[in-house]
């Protein structure tokens, strides 16, 4: 049999019914008497609400916060100290705090026919002065999103240690670095379908989500009524990035209204709600300093930093899910002695904020790495340099660093070294002494990041928030006919763990993966999960699948042993079979008896049979730390600011890799969305908080022209506290690219001066901008 | 107003009444009830709707129903081989791991497909330039890339047919 187990680049088991537009996602559903609905959201940003009036022939088909008196409000609390707590109503109730907020839900035949209902809806609005700058926004004389509050901070975190010893360092660099705002775009957007089922008395939910379990518990609390009468099911998703970790306003009001005109009805988010009513992510400010010795030793890290967390605390990853952790992990993969970081959650006129692929990582890697290069400059020597003096060493591994992250192993001064011999600095070096033939300036960049993982409930149950992960679980059977179902509460939308987690089963158990079946996605049949985050999946579910068949092995060798007359303590599991000196039999002969022919089964067998829900934690559940290195070379057009990438090596870790294809995948996109964070992607708002961006025209994403063809290399050390030894590395490769392009494009600009690029993404404005405002430093 | 449209979809004839605004994608969808093909944007520029129509890849989001007259149509439904196997192009994409999530894939293959008929010889920076109309979240698309490639160098894709 061809190794299908883990590590083995096998092909997916998903991928025939998606390339035969068989896939069923959320808008494929097709239910007898399903309604859609379209809302009328705001077109203000921040506003009392004084009326709103629907046309007489509508009545009926509208659905306002005055008919949803018994919703309660999304609350997403943090255990944080001094963490104020938002309700969002599921729709606007007195006031609208964003461009987008829902304020009627419409309800027609067709989705068509629902919008020309949200059309005729008449709202009017007192159009209250609107924070759409979160610096602005942090200051007292502003205007307040919820009066009750005082100020507009959700939250407010100071971290220091041993500042003050690095305050005389003889190189000190300050800089004050931002990030857009983004939206996680995946191709497909949200979507609902809810139902009642009269037979089994439960509301029935279809949405498209990453967390099925978490969606059940938000509904539960906002609807009252208990968890058993709801049933969430997430079918095929369409991408998640983030975007889908949600409980959502719109999941409550479409629950509502099932319920109330009992029939089925259906929201699918389009691309106008995604980029303009949806959440966003990822819109930081720092103001951050180095201090480092004369020779490039770091000496402490100084930063205040603010970011911009929309108008509500969303479901359940909280308002402060971004500003919390940068103070937690913007020391990044580096080891010094002294660290200040203040922190603020600050509530604006925008949409709330939720998890995007890294989270706060991008954001705080860019802010590091480019002050690294800074520090790199000052002192005079290469940025790699600057970096191989600071990053934690191997031996030093298990590590705690200097926010008690604990680094689990690797060697990450390897990883960098390998990137920078991969783009061949001297050669480098030689090419810009030259200079290009065409006159553009070249430049090498880099960023090395370590990314925390599958982080369980020592990390969470300390933030406090609506969701706290314990024991992962997973529930193995083997049918009769010696196959194999798994079930797990995680979810996959393009991970592909109907073939991953079918290897960790096939490694243990040996069936052959064509004969296991992994459900998942559906409250009824799966065992409680936080879902998909945090890159936690093989991880978790694959240590939770392990456990599972390592019981399920045990018991069939119990059984075996019966079967083969022979003492259990002889045999193993191996390529499907009970295996032993003497003899084998396989597992389907196994199941047969268990099944089929119970009378020949041992007085004592265990009456669990083959049938088994086991829970897993890695050894420490303080996360596993994969990372990498990024080494990017650009062109940069001085005339034009148009950047091109030349070359891109990424060098990462992730210790045991279950299936290397998949993983190489993740890498590859997570690559693309770090260039569109980079180079291209922005929402950006007016002063009255007025989204700009709406269609792809305006919000641009990568195509198959901007992203370029990495060069991969891959190190294997692996965690010494998970199954296999595996680390979370979904996220990764989309943290380092904007730190790593970005210092490539300054790197490209110093025969230029000062011109030096601190806002992602570098758009040819900016780098236009940041040249002319080097040549005007020159001439003054 | 409802009026009658009338085309063949994946070699069958259909027809039906529809209203006059009723977009081509909205008729495979939800009249059709063949959901492979997908929108991801409503505004022409993600390309998850691409199908043919008359032989050329089109996006089925941004024309009407009634525009599609008399047309002769192909979704994702209708490009597998017919004793059942994958198309030349699907099955590339499989073997190369063209896909993560699923969703822009129906759309992908279509204009592949499509960008193979026209440029049989063609390049990896030809296949990037071609496709520049399909965006993909998932896949960064190098396997995409790699896919097409690799279909256009088969055989067997000169006889699929579609």
């Amino acid at each position: 049999m061809t190794k299908q187990g883990v590590g083995s680049r096998v092909l997916r088991k998903e991928d025939d019914r998606l390339l035969r537009g068989r896939g069923q996602f959320i808008a494929d559903l097709r239910m007898a008497g399903l309604q859609d609905v379209a809302f009328v959201r705001s077109p203000l940003a921040h506003a009392r609400i004084r009326g709103i009036s629907v046309p007489p022939e509508y009545q009926g088909a509208v659905f306002t916060a005055a008919d949803l008196t018994d919703i309660k409000p999304i609350r997403a609390v943090s255990g944080l100290p001094g963490f104020k707590v938002s309700e969002q109503p599921s729709l606007a109730c007195g006031k609208v705090r964003h461009v987008g907020e829902m304020v009627a839900m419409c309800v027609a035949a067709t989705r068509a026919e629902a919008e020309d209902i949200a059309a005729s809806v008449q709202l009017d609005l007192e159009e209250l002065p609107a924070v759409h700058d979160m610096l602005a926004g942090r200051k007292s004389d502003t205007a307040l999103l919820h009066e009750a509050w005082g100020d507009n901070i959700f939250l407010e975190t100071n971290v220091e240690v041993n500042i003050a010893a690095a305050l005389d360092a003889p190189i000190k660099v300050t800089r004050e670095i931002s990030t857009a705002r983004q939206c996680q775009v995946p191709m497909e957007g949200r979507g609902v379908v809810a139902h009642w089922d009269n037979r089994l008395d439960q509301l029935v939910v279809h949405s498209s989500t990453q967390m099925p379990h978490i969606v059940r518990s938000g509904l539960s609390e906002c609807l009252g009524i208990e968890h058993g009468r709801i049933r969430v099911i997430s079918p095929d998703v369409g991408g998640g990035f983030g975007h889908k970790g949600i409980l959502l306003p719109e999941e409550v009001v479409l629950c509502w209204l099932t319920m109330r005109l009992g029939h089925p009805v259906r929201w699918l988010e389009d691309r106008r709600e995604h980029l303009t009513a949806s959440a966003n992510c990822r819109e930081h400010h720092y103001r951050i300093t180095g201090y480092a010795s004369r020779d490039g030793k770091l000496l402490g890290i100084d930063c205040e930093a603010t970011v911009d967390s929309g108008a509500y605390s969303s479901y359940p990853f909280s308002a402060c899910l971004e500003a919390a952790q940068v103070a937690s992990i913007l020391p990044g993969p580096y080891d010094f002695p002294s660290y200040r970081c203040r922190t603020w959650s600050v509530a604006t006129n925008k949409c709330p904020i939720l998890p995007y692929r890294g989270v706060a990582r991008t954001g705080v890697c860019f802010a590091l790495e480019l002050v690294l290069d800074a520090i790199a400059r000052e002192a005079g020597i290469e940025p790699h340099e600057l970096r191989l003096k600071n990053l934690v060493r191997p031996e030093q591994m298990p590590f705690d660093n200097i926010t008690k992250k604990h680094f689990d192993s690797g060697d990450y001064p390897q990883a960098l070294s390998r990137a920078i011999a991969a783009i061949d600095l001297p050669a480098l070096r030689e090419r810009q002494r030259r200079g290009e033939a065409d006159g553009r300036l070249v430049g090498l960049g880099m960023a090395i990041y370590c990314e925390q993982a599958a982080h369980g409930t020592s990390v969470y149950a300390g933030w406090g928030i609506p969701m706290v992960p314990g024991f992962e679980q997973a529930t193995a059977r083997v049918t009769p006919d010696g196959g194999l179902e798994l079930r797990v509460g995680v979810h996959s939308h393009g991970q592909g763990h109907e073939t991953t987690l079918a290897q960790v089963a096939n490694e243990i158990l040996g069936i052959d993966i064509s004969r296991i079946k992994v459900l998942h996605g559906d409250t009824a049949f799966t065992p409680y999960s936080t879902g998909t985050w945090g890159s936690r999946c093989t991880v978790m579910a694959g240590g939770a699948v392990s456990r599972a068949c390592e019981e399920i092995a045990r018991r069939a060798i119990a059984i075996g042993a019966f079967m083969l007359k022979a003492d259990a303590g002889t045999l193993s599991v191996r390529d499907g079979c009970v295996c032993g000196p003497a003899g084998s039999v396989t597992l389907q002969e196994i199941a047969y008896v268990w099944y089929r022919r119970p009378q020949d089964l041992p007085a004592d067998v265990n009456p669990g049979g083959l049938e088994i829900t086991a829970g897993y934690k890695p050894q420490r559940d303080s996360g596993t730390f994969s990372y990498g290195a990024h080494a990017a070379v650009v062109a940069v057009d001085a005339e034009t600011g148009a950047v091109e990438i030349l070359d891109y090596v990424i060098v990462e870790d992730g210790g045991k890799l279950v299936n290397p294809m998949v993983v190489d995948g993740q890498l590859y996109g997570g690559l693309a969305q770090g260039v569109g964070t980079a180079l291209y992607e922005e929402m950006p708002f007016d002063g009255s908080g007025q989204p700009l961006a709406s269609t792809f025209a305006d919000y641009l994403l990568p195509g198959p022209t901007e992203v370029p063809e990495p060069r991969m290399f891959h190190m294997e050390t692996l965690s010494p506290y998970t199954q296999f030894g595996v680390k979370g590395i979904g996220e990764g490769a989309a943290i380092a690219p904007p730190a790593a392009i970005t210092n490539a494009i300054n790197d490209a600009l110093r025969p230029l001066g000062a011109a030096e690029l601190l806002h992602s993404p570098v758009t040819p404005r900016r780098v236009l901008q940041a040249i002319a405002v080097a040549r005007m430093g020159k001439a003054a | 107003m409802a009026v009658k449209v009338s085309m063949t979809v994946n070699g069958k004839s259909v027809s039906h009444e529809v209203e006059e605004r009723t977009l081509l994608v909205s008729y495979i969808r939800e009249t059709l009830r063949m959901t492979g093909t997908h929108v991801g944007c409503d505004t022409a520029q993600c390309g998850a709707c691409t199908i043919h129509m008359n032989g050329r890849a089109v996006k089925s989001c941004n024309i009407l129903a009634m525009q599609a007259e008399g047309a002769s149509i192909t979704t994702i439904e209708g490009v597998a081989n017919a004793d059942g196997t994958l198309h030349p192009m699907q099955a590339a994409f499989k073997e190369h791991h063209g896909l993560q999530c699923g969703f822009c894939t129906p759309g992908m293959v279509m204009s592949a497909i499509d960008l193979v008929k026209n440029f049989p010889d063609t390049t990896e920076q030809q296949i990037r330039e071609q496709l520049d109309g399909n965006l993909c979240r998932c896949t960064g698309y190098h396997n995409i890339v790699k896919a097409i490639k690799a279909a256009a160098a088969d055989p067997a894709s000169a006889k699929a047919g579609v």
